[in-house]
């Protein structure tokens, strides 16, 4: 909101340069963004928080000014000289609906239709509103200056020179004065005449019964509307006007009768027309009194400082509160009618902490009774993320908002979607989220792309919405760092299959890896299920070759994605040290060579099964293909530990351990060389 | 005897002397030393003839001969080592300018970062760290937060509903956890809390908007928890998360869950309050919106518990909610808010 110094000072005395007055304004809570000019020509803009509807305009801001500076408001000038027949003679006002609208005032002005004088023009350019012609320009000016907006219509356009205020019946519909024709609905409210709606009742008025060069008098509204209605009303036609704007956030029921007065006050002052006898004041409901009791014990409570009583009760009186007597209880305090936003000891609370100065309450800290801390999910999220990044892969944080990815899946949408943001939300981390994140970086030229990302995901469950949260891990380029020394080589399953079992190893997550359903974008004989607990959630594997050719992807890319909510929040055994071995261990090495489709995991099995319990583990030491091996078949280096804690092997045992794994492997056709 | 033990110890010297290496000296000891052809063990041969006396007198000194020329070749051979391992060292060298390996190291998402650090300065303040859903629902996001429908503080927060789901949105800040905690938490009322969490509002991406956002909410509640609390909580946190240099500034303003609301300023981090480009020339920051609990949000949690656990007459609270991203883009000088979720690799690679 734009506000001239000039405009202000008519209402009340600034002892400070705009700057300053700037500082003290937004420090009292009208915060100033910006100061333009100098002096008396200087203009302020104000961003006025949604409450605060009563400073959209000049004189709230002079109120609190003077509050400021312990100057005084001046009196609005608003007397008039009344002529010709009473004002209840030329127009009639019926409220129907009175939840709407409990109070309307009118007036009715004889007019000289015509421009503005300068002055009236220019206060009015500069605050952002354009001239259009006296009795206009009038209300305009005093919606800026004393913030009720007013409405003039043409006396002779309305119909039986009576208003009626109602709901919109439904089919109805009124053309308003920007042109548009608008289609009303029930819940609308309207001012209208014997025929039908002249009138979109707090937004804007009709074209109908526009005021026009011919106009010679005026019924001049205004109202206090209803503001859920106003603003259901607005947002259903998609219109914003500065009186719904005013009217949603709840205008000054009282000002209605003054602005009435001071439109006509300055008509007449601008020699532009006179005012007929009386006011037409129609007022179903009497005015509602509202007042709260204030506490000195809560005030000094709740901001933690000693505001002086008498300090208090000037603040609230400077802003327009009835402030009464000191009682036991407190002081009951009046809350004025443009207050709306005030209805209990709090906010009264604020009033005075606003002016008594948040600079003046001390700082302290509050004594903590409880320990604080990470829970247990938390931390092992945090550990999730050390293992990864120190694994290499870079941390992405990609948006929850998704276009279809490879695989169509049941998701939820967005009922009213941004234009350029996809409406679903993603049921995945990697597809399309990860994915797409590979193909934006191949495009910058990254050659090595390790992601990671731990977040949300969000899957319809019958009429909600379950979130789950994942971690989604993608691997393309190259398996290890490339350097000047060393060739490096492309990354494959055992990459991601690594990265797996690192994080079950480090957090000590009981997953493992077996046979189930991939998605179908996924590679089927370079992946695998990952199982907890005997149940899927999730999987490691390349992209199919199907889809990363859609993608266009080059080289093979490796993902993994499982479900971890329950993973994070299981606390896992605590370690156990064992004493170290004081005998020394045994490994014999044996190389095998074995039919392709034979499982690694099967032939440690064997070996274990014809080593018997002596044998303490089995390791993959060496696998080859090649010259040295016949088509179809694998060399493998079997290394078997073993390991006693109380007593040194005698080598006679470990032979018979070996030579019983040997005739186990042999039997299932595995051929043993070197032995 | 002495007169050949005198030439051949002569002999030995010269031997030594001329010896350079290793394998030579080994060369001198076979001569010498050996144990079939060795000079001296040739002359321990000769032994056998003399009388007992003399045999005695000549084997003596022999085995002097022997002890001496041993000591004397294996000083000989450890000064020949040590010449060797010198001029081994002389030729050992790198080009330690080449790139060192760097084992593969990845990164925190600087968002994550800013997170965790929040997160931390909080629990060492003594609060526990609550995570709420995402998707909510009206009550949660607004009704209990003093925003009843038709309230014009909607606008400020322009909503994402979810089709077929009977109005669930997506939370427009993570001031919902507030009421979550306290109702899951209906017992003695004393909280302190942070929520951090995903955000989602109606904005069109650009500079400074994303419809995905991240947010950090505190809560404290308690007997005689008051104004002067909440400034100098945030005081601590902004100081611990900025520097102490920053002075930080408290205005009213204007929340419908807060009462009094607060808005909270920070110096300008980037020209230290004298104006700027960052702060539009007024030398401070806006950073975050706070306030008192407002009686209504305690009020809403006892009717929706059917109790009186939160009386606001027994306690106050304070709240405050913070743009994790703010702070991200104020420490790190990011240009563009969209940045944080465009997965680009030359972007999120420049942070530690």
């Amino acid at each position: 909101m734009r506000l001239p110094i000039s405009w202000l000072k008519e209402h009340v005395d600034v002892p400070v340069e705009p700057r300053k007055l700037a500082d003290d304004l937004t420090l009292a809570g009208l915060a100033v963004d910006a100061v333009e000019g100098r002096g008396d020509e200087a203009v302020l803009d104000l961003d006025i928080t949604t409450n605060r509807v009563d400073c959209m305009n000049v004189r709230g801001v002079a109120r609190e000014a003077a509050v400021i500076y312990g100057t005084t408001l001046r009196p609005l000038a608003t007397e008039l000289s009344e002529t010709g027949a009473p004002a209840t003679e030329a127009l009639r006002v019926v409220i129907e609906a009175p939840e709407l609208c409990p109070r309307f005032c009118a007036r009715i002005l004889d007019v000289r239709m015509g421009p503005s004088p300068a002055w009236l023009r220019e206060r009015l350019e500069s605050v952002g509103v354009r001239p259009i012609s006296n009795v206009v320009d009038l209300t305009n000016y005093v919606m800026m200056e004393m913030g009720h907006p007013s409405h003039a219509f043409d006396l002779a356009k309305i119909p039986s020179r009576e208003l009626r205020v109602r709901w919109a019946r439904p089919g109805e519909s009124v053309r308003t004065l920007d042109g548009v024709e608008r289609r009303l609905e029930a819940g609308m409210g309207v001012i209208a005449g014997p025929d039908g709606a002249l009138s979109l009742a707090g937004i804007m008025g009709g074209a109908s019964s526009e005021v026009s060069d011919d106009t010679r008098t005026v019924a001049l509204e205004a109202a206090y509307w209803d503001p859920p209605a106003i603003r259901r009303t607005a947002r259903a036609l998609g219109m914003h006007t500065e009186a719904s704007h005013r009217f949603e956030r709840g205008a000054d029921p009282e000002a209605a009768s003054a602005a009435t007065a001071r439109i006509a006050h300055l008509l007449v002052r601008i020699g532009a027309g006179s005012v007929r006898p009386g006011l037409i004041d129609v007022r179903p409901a009497p005015p509602v009194e509202r007042s709260a009791i204030l506490r000195p014990a809560r005030l000094r409570a709740l901001l933690g400082v000693d505001v002086p009583e008498a300090r208090a009760a000037a603040i609230l009186a400077g802003l327009g509160f009835g402030v009464g007597q000191a009682e036991s209880e407190g002081r009951r305090v009046a809350i004025p009618s443009w207050r709306g936003d005030v209805a209990r000891e709090a906010d009264l609370i604020e009033e005075v902490g606003r002016h008594h100065g948040l600079d003046k309450i001390p700082s302290s800290l509050p004594p903590a009774r409880r320990r604080g801390g990470l829970r247990r999910a938390q931390l092992a999220a945090r550990q999730v993320r050390d293992v990864l990044v120190g694994a290499g892969l870079d941390e992405v944080v990609r948006t929850s908002f998704v276009p279809a990815g490879l695989e169509a899946r049941p998701a939820v949408t967005v009922a009213n979607p941004l234009a350029d943001v996809e409406g679903e939300l993603r049921t995945s981390l990697v597809d399309p989220g990860l994915l797409d994140t590979l193909k934006r970086n191949l495009n910058h030229g990254h050659r090595d792309v390790r992601i990671f990302e731990v977040g949300r995901v969000f899957l319809p469950s019958g009429a909600g919405v379950e979130e789950r949260t994942h971690l989604g891990v993608l691997l393309s380029g190259a398996g290890r760092p490339r350097t000047w020394s060393e060739e490096t080589r492309d990354v494959d399953f055992f990459d991601a299959k690594g990265l797996v079992e690192l994080l079950a190893a480090r957090l000590g997550w009981p997953i493992s890896l077996g046979k189930g359903p991939v998605p179908a974008w996924i590679h089927p004989g370079k992946s695998t299920c990952l199982l907890a607990s005997g149940e899927g959630i999730g999987h490691a594997g390349a992209v199919h070759p199907e889809a990363a050719a859609r993608l266009e992807l080059r080289g093979e890319v490796f993902v993994a994605e499982l479900r971890v909510d329950a993973l994070l929040e299981a606390k896992p055994a605590e370690a156990r040290a064992r004493p170290l071995p004081r005998h020394p261990g045994v490994s014999r090495d044996l190389s095998l060579v074995l039919d392709g489709a034979i499982a690694a995991e099967e032939l440690v099995a064997w070996a274990h099964q014809g080593a018997g319990a002596l044998l303490r583990s089995v390791r993959v030491s060496g696998r080859y293909v090649g010259v040295q091996i016949p088509e179809g078949k694998v060399g493998l280096l079997l290394t078997l530990h073993y390991q006693e804690p109380e007593r040194t092997l005698t080598s006679d045992e470990v032979q018979a351990s070996v030579e019983g794994a040997v005739r186990a492997l042999r039997a299932r056709g595995v051929e043993i060389r070197g032995e | 005897m002495k007169a050949r033990l005198a030439a051949l110890r002569a002999e030995f010297g010269e031997a030594l002397a001329r010896a350079r290496d290793a394998a030579e000296l080994q060369a001198v000891r076979d001569r010498f030393l050996g144990r079939k052809a060795g000079s001296v063990t040739q002359l321990m041969k000769t032994l056998g003839g003399l009388a007992a006396d003399a045999r005695r007198e000549a084997g003596q000194a022999l085995n002097e001969a022997k002890v001496e020329f041993e000591a004397r070749l294996e000083t000989a051979r450890a000064a020949a080592e040590a010449c060797a391992r010198k001029e081994r060292l002389a030729r050992d060298r790198v080009d330690t300018s080449l790139p060192g390996r760097m084992p593969w190291q990845g990164r925190r998402h600087p968002l994550t970062t800013v997170r965790e650090e929040l997160e931390d300065i909080f629990v060492a303040m003594g609060y526990e760290v609550y995570d709420g859903p995402e998707v909510e629902d009206d009550y949660h996001c607004f009704e209990a937060l003093n925003m009843p429908r038709d309230h014009p503080a909607r606008d400020m927060q322009d909503t994402f509903y979810l089709a077929g789901t009977g109005g669930l949105l997506l939370r427009t800040h993570t001031s919902t956890s507030q009421i979550r905690y306290m109702l899951e938490n209906p017992h003695p009322p004393e909280v302190r809390i942070i929520c951090p969490g995903k955000c989602y509002r109606r904005d069109a991406p650009d500079l400074t908007h994303s419809p995905m956002f991240q947010q950090i909410e505190a809560l404290v509640v308690g007997p005689g928890i008051s104004l002067g609390d909440l400034k100098g909580t945030i005081e601590a946190f902004l100081h611990a998360l900025f520097g102490e240099e920053h002075p930080v500034r408290f205005r009213p303003s204007y929340f419908p869950y807060t009462e009094p609301s607060v808005e909270v300023d920070l110096g300008c981090v980037a020209c230290g309050g004298n104006g700027c480009r960052v702060c539009k020339g007024t030398g401070w920051l806006e950073i975050m919106g706070s306030g008192m609990v407002n009686p209504a949000v305690f009020e809403a949690v006892n009717a929706r518990l059917g109790r009186v656990v939160y009386d606001p007459e027994q306690v106050t609270g304070f709240a405050f909610g913070l743009g994790i991203e703010r702070v991200a883009i104020l420490r790190h000088d990011v240009g563009d808010i969209r940045l944080f979720y465009g997965g680009d690799l030359r972007f999120l690679e420049q942070f530690r």
